[in-house]
C-alpha cells in the first residue's frame, strides 16, 4: 500500500515560559495516497504542530517521517514543492489584488511567468474568486480570504492538499462549495488532509479520521472499519415502532440473552444487541399482539463514534 | 537565488510604493532645500560684508554641513522605520506563514529581506541627497569637478552603510520581538540614546574626569587673563585633549560617531571656504590638518570609522539571520 504521510514515534516538545510542553506525543500515522483525512481534535491537540513538522517548518525534537517519500528534516523544500498547504493564521499583503498576491507565491514555487497567468486564472475560479480579481485583498471579507488561501494551496498543482481549519470564515454557502471542491479534487487523485476542531463540518468527507488529543492519537482508522468496531463494542441498535402492548413486549425482550438494552419511547422501543435479532423480533411481535410498521437496524452515526471517543477523552464538542 | 530577487524585488516594490518612504523622503527633501535656503541667505549676508569671498566653492563647504547634519538624522530614521517590522509586521500580518509554507529556504528570506531594503534606503539617499547637492549647485551655478563627484559619491555611499546599520538593528529587532510595537519602542529609545543621550553622557564623564585648571576664555576682551604662564597653558590644552578623548572613546559606541567622522573625512575639502570663514562650517571643526587630503588620504583616515559601522551591519545581519533561521513556526 502506497502511503504519502508514514511518521514513526514523531514527537514535539516546546519550551513554554521555562517549561517543556509535549505538543506531539510519539505520533505513529500512515496515511494512504488518494484518500480524504480527518484530522480531529480540540484546540492544542497538536494538529497543527504536527502539519508544520510535516512540512519542515518546525523540527520534531524525536521521531521521524516521511512525506511523499521525502524526509520531513532533509527534504523540507521538496515537500513544500509537492504539498499544498493552507496553514492556519496565514496572511495575504492587503494592498496587492488576489491575482498579485498568487503572482508573487506562483514565482516562490518557481512556476514558469508563462504558465502563471493560467494557473492563477484556474486557481482562482476554482475557488470562485474570479470576479474580485481587481480588488485589492485588503478589502476581501474574512471567508473570500479563506478562499484565497485556498486558491494558494492549489496554485502549484499539489499531490498533497493539507487545509488546517479550512472552514474557519466560510458562509455555509462556501463552506459546502469547499467540500464539493474537495471531493473533486480527490476525485482527480489528490491526497487531501482537513484538520479541524469542527468535526462535524468536514468529518463526512472523510475516508479515514485521526482523532488527536494532548499531543497523542487516540483514534485512527478507515471510517468504516472504524464504524463496524463501534457496532462491535456498543451493540446493534434496533429501532421498533408499531401498534400495540408495547410495554409488554419491551419486557419479553428484556428477557432475550442477546439484549444489552432496552428502552421504552414515545412512539416505539430502542434496543440493543449483541447481534442483528430483528427477524427474531418480527416473530415475537404477532404472539404479543403487537402490529409492527418500523423494524430497523440503525447503523451508528459519525457523531456517535466522535461522541464516544471524545467523551472517553473528556473533550468538549466544538 | 531566483528565490531571493523574487523575495527582495517584492519587498523593494512594497517599501518605495509604501506612504511610509514617501512622507520619509518628502520630509527629509524639505528639510534640505529649507536648509539650503536658509544657509544662502546667510551667505549672501556674509558675503557682502566679507566682499570679495569667493562665493560658489564657499558655499559647498556649508552645503556639506548642511548634508552631514541631515543625513546623520535622515539616515538612522530611514533605517529604523524600514527595519522595526521587518519580520514581525510580516508575522503579524501571517504573510510571513504564507510565505514560508512555499518552497524557500528562510535564509533566502532573510536575505531578499535585507537585498530589497537596501536597493530602497540607497533610493532614498541618493534622492534625499541629490536634492540637497543638486539644490546647492544649481543656486549658486557652481560646477561640480571629478573629486566634487566621487567625494559626493563616497557620501552617498556611507550613509547608506550608515543607514543599514540601523536597519540591521531595527530588522534584529523585528526578529526577536513579538510584537512590531515592541521592536518600534526598543529601536526608538537606541536611536535616541545613540544620538543625544550618549553625548551627553560623554560630555559629563569627561568634565567630571578630567577638571580643568584654567579657564582662559572667559574674559572675551582679556582672554588669557587667568594664564600665567606658558606652562598653565599646555597643560590646559593637554586637558582639553585629554577630555575631547574621553568624550570620543564613549561616543565610539555609537554608530552615529562613526558616522559623523567618516562625513567629516569625506567632506573635509569643502569646509575651508566661507562656511569656516563666518563660524557655520562645522563639518571641519577639530580636523584643519585634513582640509587639503586627497579623497585616498581621506578614505585612508576613515577606514576605522568605515570598519567599525560595515561590522556593526553584519553583525546585525547575521544576528537575524541566526535568530530567524532557528525560529519556531507555530
Amino acid at each position: 500500500m502506497d502511503f504519502v504521510i508514514e511518521t514513526k514515534e514523531l514527537t514535539k516538545v516546546y519550551k513554554s515560559e521555562g517549561k517543556d510542553v509535549l505538543a506531539v506525543d510519539h505520533l505513529n500515522l500512515n496515511v494512504e495516497g488518494g484518500s480524504i483525512l480527518g484530522l480531529l481534535g480540540p484546540n492544542g491537540a497538536g494538529k497543527t504542530t504536527f502539519i508544520m513538522m510535516l512540512t519542515g517548518l518546525t523540527l520534531p525534537t524525536s521521531g521521524t517521517a516521511k512525506v511523499l517519500g521525502y524526509d520531513i528534516i532533509k527534504e523540507s523544500r521538496e515537500i513544500r514543492k509537492k504539498v499544498g498547504l493552507l496553514p492556519e493564521g496565514f496572511g495575504f499583503y492587503d494592498h496587492l489584488t488576489a491575482p498579485q498576491n498568487l503572482d508573487y507565491i506562483a514565482a516562490l514555487n518557481d512556476i514558469p511567468k508563462a504558465e502563471r497567468v493560467k494557473r492563477i486564472d484556474e486557481a482562482l475560479s476554482l475557488v470562485g474568486l474570479q470576479d474580485v480579481k481587481d480588488r485589492k485583498v485588503g478589502g476581501f471579507s474574512r471567508g473570500m480570504k479563506q478562499r484565497l488561501g485556498i486558491a494558494q494551496a492549489l496554485l502549484k498543482n499539489p499531490e498533497l492538499l493539507i487545509f488546517d481549519e479550512p472552514t474557519v470564515g466560510l458562509d455555509p454557502e462556501g463552506s459546502r462549495a469547499f467540500k464539493d471542491l474537495v471531493l473533486r479534487l480527490n476525485k482527480d487523485g489528490k491526497t487531501v488532509i482537513l484538520s479541524t476542531h469542527l468535526l462535524f463540518e468536514v468529518g463526512p468527507l472523510c475516508h479515514s479520521i485521526v482523532v488527536m488529543n494532548r499531543g497523542k492519537a487516540v483514534v485512527q482508522g478507515r471510517v468504516r472499519e472504524l464504524m463496524e468496531k463501534l457496532m462491535a463494542e456498543e451493540g446493534y441498535r434496533i429501532r421498533i415502532e408499531g401498534k400495540g402492548n408495547l410495554g409488554t413486549f419491551a419486557d419479553a425482550l428484556r428477557g432475550l440473552k442477546e439484549v444489552k438494552e432496552i428502552k421504552l419511547e414515545d412512539r416505539g422501543i430502542l434496543l440493543k444487541a449483541i447481534s442483528d435479532i430483528s427477524l427474531q423480533i418480527g416473530r415475537m411481535a404477532s404472539n404479543y399482539g403487537v402490529e409492527v410498521s418500523t423494524l430497523r437496524v440503525e447503523e451508528p452515526t459519525l457523531e456517535d463514534l466522535f461522541m464516544k471517543y471524545y467523551r472517553k477523552e473528556g473533550i468538549s464538542i466544538g | 537565488m531566483a528565490n531571493m530577487f523574487t523575495v527582495a524585488s517584492k519587498e523593494f516594490s512594497d517599501i518605495v510604493r509604501g506612504k511610509r518612504f514617501l512622507i520619509l523622503v518628502i520630509v527629509f527633501g524639505l528639510m534640505m532645500t529649507v536648509a539650503i535656503a536658509s544657509i544662502y541667505l546667510r551667505v549672501i549676508q556674509a558675503a557682502q560684508q566679507a566682499g570679495g569671498v569667493a562665493m560658489p566653492r564657499g558655499f559647498l563647504g556649508l552645503a556639506a554641513y548642511n548634508l552631514i547634519t541631515t543625513m546623520s538624522y535622515f539616515a538612522p530614521i530611514l533605517g529604523l522605520a524600514l527595519g522595526c517590522d521587518a519580520i514581525s509586521g510580516e508575522r503579524e500580518k501571517g504573510t510571513l506563514k504564507t510565505t514560508l509554507v512555499q518552497p524557500v529556504f528562510r535564509d533566502t528570506i532573510i536575505n531578499g529581506k535585507f537585498s530589497g531594503a537596501f536597493l530602497s534606503i540607497s533610493l532614498a539617499i541618493v534622492i534625499a541627497s541629490l536634492v540637497g547637492i543638486v539644490g546647492s549647485v544649481l543656486t549658486l551655478g557652481i560646477t561640480p569637478t571629478g573629486e566634487d563627484v566621487t567625494r559626493l559619491f563616497l557620501f552617498m555611499l556611507f550613509s547608506i552603510l550608515f543607514a543599514m546599520t540601523y536597519y540591521g538593528l531595527a530588522a534584529f529587532l523585528s526578529t526577536v520581538s513579538k510584537r512590531t510595537t515592541q521592536s518600534v519602542i526598543i529601536s526608538v529609545m537606541l536611536w535616541a540614546v545613540f544620538t543625544f543621550v550618549i553625548p551627553i553622557v560623554a560630555s559629563l564623564v569627561a568634565v567630571s574626569t578630567i577638571s580643568v585648571s584654567i579657564r582662559p576664555f572667559q574674559n572675551a576682551t582679556r582672554p588669557f587673563k587667568n594664564a600665567t604662564s606658558r606652562q598653565e597653558l599646555q597643560r590646559y590644552v593637554e586637558e582639553l585633549r585629554r577630555q575631547s578623548a574621553i568624550t570620543e572613546s564613549i561616543q565610539s559606541i555609537a554608530p552615529n560617531y562613526h558616522f559623523t567622522r567618516i562625513a567629516q573625512y569625506i567632506l573635509q575639502a569643502y569646509a575651508g571656504g566661507i562656511g569656516a570663514r563666518i563660524g557655520i562650517g562645522g563639518a571641519g571643526q577639530g580636523l584643519e590638518g585634513l582640509r587639503a587630503a586627497s579623497i585616498l588620504q581621506s578614505l585612508s583616515f576613515a577606514w576605522p570609522n568605515i570598519l567599525v559601522l560595515t561590522i556593526s551591519t553584519i553583525l546585525t545581519f547575521i544576528a537575524s539571520y541566526m535568530v530567524f533561521t532557528r525560529q519556531e513556526i507555530r
